[in-house]
């Protein structure tokens, strides 16, 4: 098989795999916590339903918005799209691997958490510039912690390029004996992927209460496909965090050749990883309030130290 | 009594211009006095240490028709011995001005606007005239409580604004809230003033569907209008209606049998219940800790569907008429609420302790929205907050009404004033009603749930009447007219005094946790908005 058609059959199949499992896994996190609550809840597949929706409804646009508005949900949507296909998912080899690193990955999803903020002001109403101003509060805090985190695992592999950390873990090539520094890392990742993707303890995806939002803040004027591609960014977003957290501190399972029966296990594997991810995700959700919004800076602050004590730990370590 | 004797000798001495008259009510001195006077005297009730009048109650009556005259009236409850005391005051004929009392008495703020709007007099000295009740888009001149104005009138609109108050400055931004809201919540209009998150000032903008409620009950023949007074705030039903019966059975002389009474407190009781196990979810679940919402509002739907089983009405409707309640329970019925309420108390014992232990939940709720001990009184709030506030009040123990003289209600009240502090009354108040309900059943004695035979009332003379709602203290003033008809009903909502309380709890808080402040006070737009 030429490489040419290789690399266009596996970042078809990537977007395949990002595109559908996405609104499962925000289906799956409902469904926990609506079980936790004593409640049946919506069926997992209901946000496929949601968006099938939203497709169909014709959007409404304030007279006040500009094209902004209008061009955010595709920017966002391609932005977050593009930086899945950087992260390994069946396989150790992600798609795009060539074209960037961990650092193309943190800024790809700053690009749509920007123009997410520009269209929440450009709307002019007063939630929007709210959570716009929190939403950029957030994102500054969790960006450098977002890259530290995973130069504790780059270090260890020798390279900031995704697929080969995740290969080259996935070999146990290079892997130190004392775990910790991974640990903390992975600590401060799990805090980064709840923050950025909006869920408790840091934003209440739930709530009605435009006061109290976050991420919901800078949405509430999208309606239609508009929205339905903002949440589908928006899932799309978990499970690229998903994915990350699962294959650079676990990758067990992961396909490292491109055979059927490779990538059948990785297949199997990923599923059973992120699923297990999102079901703590929404255990998670109903352990805990969320924190007032000024603590919510103390909460990143701790994972921004757990991510660089984890560096520390590994030079430590390994002298 | 003696007390009575000595404070209202002492009054008379003070002012020897106030006339006393005579009242059939019991634990109720009425004075009449001349309008010039009215500031002085209420200043004297409202601040002298050994009085500590709180401001219950202001209406108005426009009984032109028979005197030429508007009449109006001070309530004050005498915080000590919990008396009521009435100051009445007549203007006489063209004179469309009263002194304000609000420059001393901050509580008359919004009912000496309310007055304004729905009578057209105006408050002399009142430093914010902006009209309240009645918007700006209302008609010149449309003044609903005034006998001629015809009830079923269409109002025109003009143009008009409202006008906040504003704060200037860098970084300054206003943010206006509703009045149509995300939520199933009722229209309200709230203008925050905030630089950065913390807010600076929060003005509400409130009466957004005026229904006309006082206006209807003068349509209405006096033994009828029960299903209005239980229409006035949805989830007090039963404590509206019981409210005004009792001012009906007053006005008409009825004593209520024994064991009605005790049904009326039962009822009362789980109404409070209800509501209380959903406001305690609806508060964990503001901080999106929605656990236990759901357990809570699983227990609300338990008793609301005990309601049902028992009366056909989840909302306890159609239940109160004039000389006692409309429906018997059996030993049976008794012993099922009984079982019900001994297994929830189990059930909310337990999730009790799991808020108790949650220090994330903890932390969202303790120092977040205090309202001071100060600021409750300077508003004579009532009730759930005013309890959590230090402010020791409660009706059922201080003016026993149903049943209440022979069950003791033990009344919780805390000082700190925060979201917690409104969460603990509630939890606290929860379990007392459960204990009370036991009571009952243990007490309820045999006989007629009812009386029949209704002397007629006198037409020109007038009720009142207070129930401790779930929320707090229910007033109602029912003036008899001829013919068995209403003249003049006056509804008070605990809500109408707390609501301008919380503009001074959410001072400093932040905007994000604004929902969560207000859900603690938990006040209804329609029982405000009457």
């Amino acid at each position: 098989m030429p490489p040419i058609v290789q690399s266009l059959l596996l970042v078809t199949a990537q977007v395949i795999v990002l595109l559908a499992v996405s609104p499962f896994l925000v289906g799956l996190i409902r469904k926990v916590k609506a079980r936790f609550q004593c409640r049946q809840g919506a069926g997992v597949f209901q946000p496929y339903a949601d968006l099938a929706k939203l497709f169909h409804k014709q959007p409404v646009l304030s007279t006040t918005t500009s094209w902004i508005f209008t061009a955010t949900p595709y920017i966002l949507f391609a932005s977050t799209l593009s930086a899945g296909l950087l992260v390994p998912t069946l396989s150790s080899q992600a798609p795009l691997n060539f074209a960037g690193n961990i650092i193309a990955l943190v800024y790809l999803l700053a690009l749509g958490t920007f123009f997410l903020i520009l269209a929440g002001l450009d709307a002019g109403s007063a939630f929007g510039g709210m959570g716009g101003s929190r939403e950029a509060i957030v994102a500054s805090l969790t960006e450098p912690t977002m890259i530290l985190s995973v130069f504790t695992i780059a270090l260890t592999a020798g390279s900031t390029n995704l697929s080969t950390i995740v290969h080259k873990t996935a070999l146990l090539e290079g892997i130190v004996t004392d775990p910790s520094p991974h640990l903390m890392a992975l600590a401060a990742l799990f805090i980064v992927t709840l923050a950025e993707t909006g869920r408790v303890p840091v934003d209440n995806p739930a709530t009605h209460l435009e006061l109290t939002m976050i991420h919901e803040a800078m949405v509430l004027e999208y309606s239609g496909r508009y929205l339905a591609l903002v949440e589908w960014a928006a899932g799309l977003k978990l499970a690229v965090f998903l994915s990350l957290i699962a294959n650079v501190f676990a990758p067990w399972g992961i396909a490292t050749t491109l055979t059927p029966a490779a990538l059948a296990i990785g297949l199997v594997a990923y599923a059973v990883k992120i699923a297990g991810l999102a079901v703590s995700i929404g255990v998670l959700e109903c352990m805990f309030a969320k924190l007032r919004l000024f603590r919510v800076t103390d909460l990143l602050g701790v994972a921004f130290i757990l991510a660089l004590l984890g560096l520390l730990f590994f030079y430590i370590l390994r002298s | 009594m003696a007390e009575t004797k000595s404070c209202d000798t002492e009054l008379k001495t003070a002012f020897p211009s106030i006339v006393q008259r005579d009242t059939t009510q019991r634990e109720f001195s009425h004075f009449f006095v001349a309008k010039d006077l009215l500031p002085t005297i209420a200043r004297h009730l409202h601040t002298q240490p050994g009085l500590h009048g709180r401001l219950a109650l202001l209406w108005a009556v426009d009984n032109r028709p028979a005197r030429n005259t508007y009449e109006l009236h001070y309530l004050f409850t005498l915080e000590p011995s919990h008396r009521w005391v009435l100051l009445s005051t007549e203007l006489a004929k063209d004179d469309r001005v009263f002194p304000s009392i609000t420059p001393h008495i901050h509580a008359a703020q919004w009912y000496e606007r309310e007055i304004r709007d729905m009578f057209g007099l105006i408050p002399q000295g009142h430093p914010d005239l902006r009209r309240l009740v009645r918007h700006e888009h209302w008609p010149q001149g449309a003044h609903p409580l005034k006998k001629d104005f015809p009830w079923d009138r269409a109002l025109g609109r003009q143009q008009g604004e409202h006008r906040f108050h504003r704060i200037e400055g860098e970084g300054v931004f206003e943010v206006p809230v509703g009045p149509i809201h995300a939520g199933i919540i009722e229209p309200g209009h709230f203008r925050f003033s905030v630089a950065g998150e913390p807010i600076m000032q929060l003005e509400l903008h409130h009466f957004w569907t005026h229904r006309g409620v006082e206006k209807l009950f003068e349509q209405q023949p006096l033994a009828a209008a029960v299903p209005l007074a239980e229409r006035v705030s949805g989830d007090t039903t039963f404590g509206h209606s019981l409210a005004y019966c009792q001012a009906v059975e007053s006005l008409r002389h009825l004593d209520v049998p024994r064991r009605g009474r005790y049904l009326r407190s039962l009822f009362l009781e789980l109404e409070r219940l209800h509501n209380h196990l959903g406001d305690v979810g609806a508060i964990c679940n503001d901080t999106a800790y929605a656990l236990p919402h759901a357990h809570c509002s699983r227990m609300k739907e338990q008793i609301m569907q005990l309601n049902d089983r028992l009366t056909g009405s989840r909302f306890l409707r159609g239940l109160n008429r004039v000389g006692g309640v409309a429906l018997d329970l059996t030993a049976a019925q008794l012993a099922e609420i009984a079982a019900e309420i001994d297994r929830m108390e189990q059930d909310f014992s337990e999730l009790e302790s799991i808020i108790a232990h949650n220090a994330s939940l903890i932390d969202r709720l303790e120092a977040t929205g205090v309202l001071t001990e100060r600021t409750a009184w300077d508003h004579a709030v009532v009730g759930v907050v005013g309890r959590a506030s230090g402010l020791d009040q409660d009706l059922r123990r201080d003016r026993p009404f149903a049943a209440y003289d022979e069950l003791s209600v033990k009344v919780v009240h805390y000082r700190y004033g925060d979201v917690r502090a409104r969460m603990r009354v509630r939890m606290d108040e929860i379990h007392e009603s459960m204990r009370l309900i036991r009571e009952i059943r243990l007490r309820i004695p045999q006989g007629p749930v009812a009386v029949e035979s209704s002397p007629r009332a006198q037409a020109g003379e007038w009720a009142l009447s207070a129930v401790e709602g779930w929320r707090g203290e229910i007033l109602y003033m029912v003036m008899a007219g001829d013919n068995e008809t209403i003249q003049r009903c006056k509804v008070r909502d605990p809500s109408f005094v707390n609501w301008p309380a919380i503009q001074w709890a959410v001072i400093g808080n932040i905007i994000p946790d604004f929902p969560l402040i207000n859900k603690s006070f938990n006040l209804s737009y329609a029982g405000n908005d009457l």
